[in-house]
C-alpha cells in the first residue's frame, strides 16, 4: 500500500498543543482493529551542537559520549506530538502512557549532521491493562537508516483489545548489582521540557500534575533511561547499538534513583530502582 | 658453614582483628602486639626462654614507635636477653618478617624466632602540619631573640588546625589502593557479580572454621573480644549487590565493581609465629605443624609500564614454581590474601591467560586454574579483616595449621603490597 508522507512543518505553540491535547480526550473510538496507515515526515532537521550539549550536561552524558543514544528521539518528538494530536491516532494524547521503548542505532550521529526523521504509525497489541500502539521512529542521514526506535505507548483501560498479547522485549535475566546512586531535582522537569519540548503538565510542577492524578511532578522516563546510560555507556562514542527499556513506576520529583546493573561484555541489563533499591522504575538492556 | 636446615613452623598467634575505630579504637600498636606476642609465650610455655630474634613490623606507625618489636618483647615473659627489630614492607610485612626468621634459622644463624605484624587505622598516626613543623625547626635552630621573634612571626592560625594525615594512597600516582584495584578489575574484566560471590564465600568459608572450633588455638582474647568483629552472619549475596561501587570516581565513573563488601576494610590487630629448627622443637618437645620451604618477592613497574599495581604476586609465584620444580597445580590449599576480590580474580585470570603468561611471565604455556575449591579454604582478609603487617602471620599460621590437620600436602601463599610488590611463599609438610 503507498501512501504519501505528510511533512509536518508547523510548530504550534506550546497553549495551542496543550489545548489540541486537550481536546483530543473526547475520542471514544471503540474497537480499532489496526492503526490507521499514515507517515509523518521532517525533511530536513540539522543536528545542534549547543542542543546536544544542553541535553549532555541534564542527563549527565560527558563530552566524549559523543552525540548520546537516546537524544535522537527528541528530534522525533513534534512528530510524536502532531500524531497523538491527530486524528490519524484513535486515542486521546493525555493519559497515554510510555510502556516501552526500543532503539538501534547504526551508525554514529555527529553534531552538525543534516536528518530526515520520520514516523509510522505502527502495530496493535494486547496488553492487559488496555490496548499497546506502536510508533516508529526512523532516522536517516542521505539515504542511510542510522537510527530507529519503536515507540510502544498504552491506552489504559481500554477494554476491546486487538492485537496479538504484548511480550516484554527484554528476554535477558540476570541478577543485578547497586552501581550508583543519582538524585532527580525538584525542577528537573522543567529543565527536561525545555530542553526536549515535552512539557507534559504532569512532569512540570506538583500542583500540574496533581490535575492527572499524580501526587507531584514525575520525571520524564526518557531522563530516567538517559541518565541510566550516561553511567552505562563507555567514555568514547559508540558506534552500533541497541537499547530496550521498559517503563515501569513513576519517579516523583524531587527525588534519589539507584541504578542497578549487570554487565557482560558490551552489554548490560540494568534497571532505576527508588532510593531503596527495591521498586524498579524502569528496567532495560543495552548492547553496544 | 652448616648446611641448609628445615624450618619448622610450631604455631601462631593472634588477637582477634577488629574493624578500624570499632572496639580496639584505644589501643595502640605496641599493646596489640605486646598481647599477641604474650599469647604466643603462653601458648608455647615460653616463659623466660631466650628466642634467636624476634621480627615484627607495621606499616602505620608513630615516630615513638621506633623499637616497637624490641619494647613489646620487654613488655613480655620472653628473656629480656631475646633482640628484636622492626621491618616494613606495607602488606607484605608479616611474610617477609617469616622469611627473615626462617632465613637465619635455615642457615644455622639461630635456632628459634618469633616473626608478626600489628596495625592499627584507628590509632594513626596524625603529624604536625608540615609548615608548621618547618617553622618549629627553624625556631629551635634560631639564635637570638630577634630571629625566634621572626620565626614565630610565620606561624598562622591554619597551620594548628591542618595536620597532616596519613593517607591510604600510592604516593607516585596519588591513586588510592582501591582505585588502582578497581584499574585492574576493568583491564582484567572482573565481573562484580564474580567479586561479590568471592567475597562471600570468604565469610562463609570464615564462619564455619570459627563453628568448627579451628581458630580456637590460635588466637588469644583481647580487650574482652574473643572474635573477629567483621564477619557478619547475616551477610547475603543480594546485600552485597546492593552496595554501591566506592573507588569508580576517578577510575571509571558509574561504571565501579569494588565495593565496601568485596574489599578488605581499614582493621586493628596483630599476629604472630613461631619458627624453629626440628632440633630446638624436639629438644622443647613442641610438634612440628609444617615447614616453610620457599619464598619469593617481585615488584611491578605499575607507574611507567602501568602494571596493575597488586600484580606483583602473579609474578612472584612463577618464579617460585620454577625453583621449586612444581606447577600451579601441585598444592592441596591456597592462600591468596584478599585484599580486594578483584585483586585474587585477576591474578588467577592473569595465570590463565596466554598473552600475559607469555609475554609479561616468559612461559610457553599459562599456569591454568586451580581447583577453587582449595582457595582461601577457613575464610581470608575479605572476612577476617586486614590489618596490614598482621595479615602474613595470620596466613602463616593458619595453613600450617590446615596442613597439620591433614597429615601432609603443600599450600601456597600470595601476598599483594603497596609500591606494587608481592610476597610469596610454599609451605609443605
Amino acid at each position: 500500500m503507498s501512501m504519501k508522507p505528510i511533512e509536518v512543518t508547523e510548530t504550534p505553540s506550546l497553549a495551542a498543543t496543550f489545548f489540541r491535547a486537550l481536546g483530543t480526550g473526547a475520542k471514544r473510538p471503540g474497537l480499532i482493529k489496526s492503526l490507521p496507515k499514515v507517515e509523518l515526515v521532517l525533511p530536513r532537521v540539522e543536528l545542534n551542537a549547543q542542543h546536544i550539549g544542553q541535553y549532555s550536561a541534564l542527563c549527565g552524558f560527558k563530552m566524549g559520549q559523543g552525540v548520546p543514544l537516546i537524544y535522537p528521539q527528541l528530534l522525533t518528538f513534534p512528530l510524536v506530538t502532531a500524531y497523538v494530536c491527530s486524528d490519524d491516532c484513535p486515542w486521546p494524547a493525555m493519559g497515554t502512557v510510555h510502556l516501552a521503548n526500543r532503539i538501534t542505532q547504526y551508525q554514529s550521529l555527529n553534531p552538525g549532521d543534516v536528518v530526515r526523521v520520520e514516523l509510522g504509525a505502527g502495530n496493535l497489541f494486547a496488553h492487559e491493562k488496555g490496548q499497546v500502539f506502536t510508533l516508529d521512529l526512523r532516522i536517516l542521514r542521505g539515504d542511510d537508516l542510522v537510527w530507529s526506535a519503536t515507540q510502544s505507548l498504552l491506552r489504559v483501560g481500554v477494554k476491546a483489545t486487538s492485537g496479538g498479547p504484548y511480550a516484554s522485549q527484554i528476554a535477558a535475566d540476570a541478577p543485578l548489582s547497586c552501581q550508583t546512586e543519582f538524585s532527580a531535582t525538584a525542577d528537573l522537569g522543567r529543565r527536561y521540557g525545555a530542553v526536549s519540548g515535552d512539557r507534559n503538565p504532569i512532569h512540570m510542577a506538583a500542583l500540574s500534575a496533581k490535575l492527572f492524578g499524580f501526587k507531584r511532578a514525575i520525571a520524564h522516563g526518557m531522563w530516567t533511561n538517559a541518565r541510566a546510560l550516561s553511567f552505562l555507556l563507555p567514555a568514547t562514542p559508540v558506534e552500533k547499538a541497541t537499547l530496550d527499556v521498559e517503563f515501569k513506576t513513576p519517579l516523583y520529583l524531587p527525588g534519589r534513583a539507584q541504578l542497578w546493573s549487570a554487565r557482560e561484555g558490551n552489554s548490560a541489563l540494568f534497571e532505576v530502582r527508588d532510593a531503596k533499591g527495591q521498586k524498579p522504575h524502569l528496567r532495560g538492556q543495552l548492547n553496544y | 658453614m652448616n648446611t641448609i636446615r628445615r624450618v619448622a613452623i610450631l604455631g601462631g598467634n593472634r588477637i582477634p582483628f577488629a574493624r578500624s575505630n570499632s572496639v580496639y579504637s584505644q589501643a595502640s600498636n605496641q599493646e596489640m602486639l605486646t598481647a599477641t606476642l604474650q599469647g604466643l609465650v603462653d601458648r608455647f610455655n615460653l616463659h623466660g626462654e631466650r628466642m634467636g630474634d624476634v621480627v615484627a613490623g607495621a606499616v602505620m606507625k608513630h615516630s615513638r614507635d621506633f623499637n616497637l618489636v624490641r619494647e613489646s618483647v620487654l613488655s613480655t615473659t620472653l628473656s629480656r636477653d631475646t633482640p628484636a627489630f622492626d621491618i616494613q614492607q606495607a602488606c607484605g610485612t608479616g611474610l617477609e618478617a617469616a622469611m627473615i626468621v626462617a632465613n637465619k634459622i635455615a642457615l644455622g644463624h639461630i635456632e628459634c624466632g618469633i616473626a608478626g605484624g600489628v596495625d592499627t587505622t584507628s590509632d594513626a598516626p596524625i603529624a604536625l602540619n608540615e609548615k608548621l613543623r618547618k617553622i618549629l625547626l627553624d625556631l629551635s635552630r634560631a639564635k637570638t631573640g630577634a630571629q625566634r621573634l621572626a620565626v614565630a612571626s610565620r606561624i598562622r592560625p591554619t597551620m594548628l588546625v591542618k595536620p597532616a594525615l596519613p593517607r591510604n594512597g600510592e604516593p607516585r600516582t596519588g591513586f588510592s589502593m582501591g582505585e588502582h584495584a578497581e584499574q585492574m578489575a576493568r583491564e582484567w574484566a572482573i565481573p562484580r557479580e564474580a567479586q561479590d560471590e568471592l567475597a562471600l564465600k570468604s565469610h562463609q568459608n570464615l564462619a564455619k572454621a570459627y563453628e568448627s572450633g579451628f581458630f580456637t588455638d590460635l588466637m588469644t582474647p583481647f580487650k574482652g573480644v574473643t572474635k573477629d568483629n567483621n564477619p557478619r552472619a547475616d551477610l547475603s549475596i543480594e546485600k552485597l549487590r546492593a552496595l554501591k561501587p566506592v573507588f569508580d570516581k576517578k577510575v571509571a565513573p558509574g561504571q565501579g565493581t569494588l565495593t565496601a563488601g568485596n574489599s578488605t576494610p581499614l582493621t586493628d590487630g596483630a599476629s604472630a609465629v613461631l619458627l624453629a629448627s626440628e632440633e630446638w622443637a624436639a629438644a622443647h618437645n613442641l610438634p612440628v605443624q609444617a615447614y616453610i620451604t620457599f619464598s619469593e618477592v617481585a615488584a611491578v613497574d605499575f607507574f611507567d609500564k602501568k602494571e596493575g599495581l597488586l600484580m606483583a604476586p602473579a609474578y612472584a609465584v612463577p618464579r617460585m614454581l620454577a625453583r621449586a620444580g612444581l606447577t600451579l597445580q601441585d598444592f592441596d590449599y591456597y592462600e591468596i590474601h584478599e585484599a580486594f576480590a578483584a585483586q585474587v580474580l585477576c591474578t588467577l585470570a592473569a595465570w590463565q591467560d596466554k598473552v600475559f603468561c607469555k609475554q609479561q611471565l616468559g612461559l610457553d604455556k599459562p599456569l591454568g586454574k586451580i581447583d577453587m575449591k582449595k582457595l582461601n579454604v577457613n575464610g581470608s582478609s575479605l572476612a577476617a579483616g586486614h590489618p596490614f603487617a598482621a595479615t602474613g602471620g595470620r596466613i602463616v599460621a593458619t595453613l600450617a595449621k590446615m596442613l597439620a590437620q591433614k597429615g601432609s600436602g603443600r599450600g601456597l601463599i600470595s601476598i599483594c603490597a603497596a609500591g606494587g610488590q608481592g610476597v610469596v611463599a610454599i609451605i609443605e609438610r
